[in-house]
Parts: structure tokens; C-alpha cells; sequence
């Protein structure tokens, strides 16, 4: 019989935390659709708030623990000196929002309900946070499984659901500086069109008071 | 550019293992080295004689046998 690696014990420690990893997700996704309800009736019509969870898959979760060793490569001497449990996204939520004075907004909003969550946010190419991302532990279903969540604004996050995918494949590729630069234009083209949309409404809207009369 | 010294020096990327290889030479430079470490060094040790004996592996932190046992069996 061939020898257990270290691969396969962390998938049978996956298996056997899936069910928690499954109800923190829920739990996090139902707790930030509670919080943001208000904010989610008075959206107007070209807004949106769109809120995803997902349980890491399992291959992904073993995966991402082993990109953090050098050579990502497991210590097959060490079977039992790595766990799942180290991650802090086996459980996560993404709250898409659009433009993005929602996203200060919706942040500001779930920080006062999450406190005592570390802040650990996305940082761009220059270390500049760019968006805001927590972790911790939701104590009522599970004080085993971290959750996460971060609140993104919504363009930017569905080009980096294809970025992701294609970079977390060709680690190398993403840091070269051309890359960077690539990818950093894109950022601040999508961040200007969000700005351009939020001007033109703030400009052309008429105030309250007009409305009313 | 650091990567481009390595590619001259005929070495390869490992997609898996993030690492830069040369089969001849057997060596294996980890991406966390070569991003920290100076072009002088990097090109200092392509030339470095390792007596060609087993791989030599260029990490930041020195990887367990165990590590460069499953990096021998991944890289033939």
C-alpha cells in the first residue's frame, strides 16, 4: 500500500471539518445579508449589492496551505504538522457593491457588527489597501473554522475572479513587472469608470428638497 | 532583469513548485530566493561548481530532506 503524504491527510481533515466549514459560510453570508438590508432597500436603481459565499474547495484549500511552504512542497516526514485549520478562508463571503461610496459604507456598517475581526486587507501592487478584508471566528456555530469576508467593489471583483484563477496558476507570471503594470491599469481604469459614474450622479441629481416640491 | 539571467542560463519554471530548474546543472532556485536576492547573487551561484553530484536547491530557508527528497522525485 502506498504511504499517506501529508496531501492526504489534509484532505481527510478537509472531510472531516466540512460540515463546519459549511455552516460557518452560511452563517456568515445570513448574518451580513441581516446587517445589510437597510442598505440593500434603499439602492437605487443602477446600484448593486450582491453578496457570495463559498466553502474552499478541497483541493484549492490544500493547495494555498502548501503555496506557503518554499518549493511548495510538503515535508513528507512531517504527516501531521500541517492543518487546514491555519487558513482563514475555508469559509468566506464576498460582498460585491457597486459604485463604490456603497463600499465605505457597507464596511463601515459590518465592522460595527464584526468587531474584534482582524483586518487583513487586499493590497495592491504598491501595498496600498484597495479592499477591505476581515477574519474571525462567528463563536455561535463554530469556534474551530474561520470565516472571512471581504467587501469589494463589484467591478473589480469580477475581473479579479478571472485574473485569480489565471494568475494563482502562473505565480511567477503575476510578478513580473509587466504584469503588474497590466494589471494595475486595469485596476485604475475600472476604479476611474466607477468615479466617473458617481460624479455624473452627484452633478446631475436633483436634491432632495427639488424632488419634493 | 533577474529571470531573464536564469532563461539565458537555460533554466526552466516549475508551475507547480514555483521553482527555476536546470536538469543539467541540478539545480532548483526557489521564486522567494530569487525575488530577494541581488542579480549578482543569483548569477553567482548559476556559476557556482557543485561538483555535480545530487541538486542543489537555492532557498531562502534551507528545505528539509524530506522536501528535497519529494523536489528529486518531482524535478527526475
Amino acid at each position: 500500500m502506498p504511504e499517506r503524504t501529508p496531501e492526504d491527510r489534509l484532505r481527510e481533515e478537509y472531510f472531516d471539518l466540512l460540515p463546519q466549514i459549511r455552516r460557518v459560510a452560511w452563517y456568515l453570508e445570513a448574518e451580513i445579508r441581516y446587517h445589510t438590508r437597510e442598505i440593500f432597500q434603499r439602492l437605487k436603481p443602477y446600484e448593486q449589492l450582491v453578496i457570495k459565499s463559498r466553502v474552499k474547495e478541497c483541493e484549492s484549500a490544500v493547495k494555498t496551505l502548501r503555496d506557503r511552504q518554499e518549493g511548495r512542497t510538503f515535508d513528507p516526514d512531517k504527516l501531521k504538522g500541517y492543518s487546514l485549520l491555519r487558513l482563514s478562508d475555508l469559509a468566506g463571503v464576498r460582498i460585491l457593491v457597486f459604485p463604490n461610496a456603497r463600499v465605505v459604507e457597507v464596511d463601515h456598517l459590518l465592522r460595527e457588527h464584526f468587531q474584534g475581526w482582524t483586518y487583513k486587507p487586499v493590497k495592491d501592487d504598491t501595498g496600498v489597501a484597495i479592499v477591505p478584508k476581515y477574519w474571525g471566528y462567528c463563536d455561535k456555530v463554530c469556534n474551530k473554522v474561520r470565516g472571512e469576508y471581504q467587501v469589494v467593489p463589484m467591478l473589480l471583483g469580477l475581473f479579479w475572479e478571472v485574473e485569480h484563477s489565471a494568475m494563482y496558476k502562473f505565480k511567477a507570471v503575476a510578478e513580473f513587472k509587466e504584469m503588474k503594470k497590466h494589471r494595475a491599469d486595469v485596476e485604475h481604469a475600472l476604479s476611474r469608470f466607477e468615479g466617473g459614474i458617481e460624479q455624473f450622479v452627484q452633478e446631475y441629481s436633483e436634491p432632495p428638497s427639488e424632488t419634493s416640491k | 532583469m533577474k529571470k531573464d539571467v536564469l532563461r539565458d542560463a537555460d533554466y526552466w519554471y516549475n508551475f507547480d513548485r514555483d521553482i527555476f530548474y536546470n536538469r543539467k546543472a541540478k539545480k532548483a532556485f526557489s521564486l522567494e530566493f530569487v525575488d530577494d536576492k541581488p542579480e549578482e547573487e543569483i548569477l553567482q551561484r548559476i556559476g557556482e561548481n557543485t561538483n555535480g553530484g545530487g541538486w542543489t536547491f537555492y532557498f531562502n530557508s534551507e528545505p528539509s530532506d524530506g522536501v528535497k527528497r519529494e523536489l528529486e522525485r518531482v524535478l527526475g
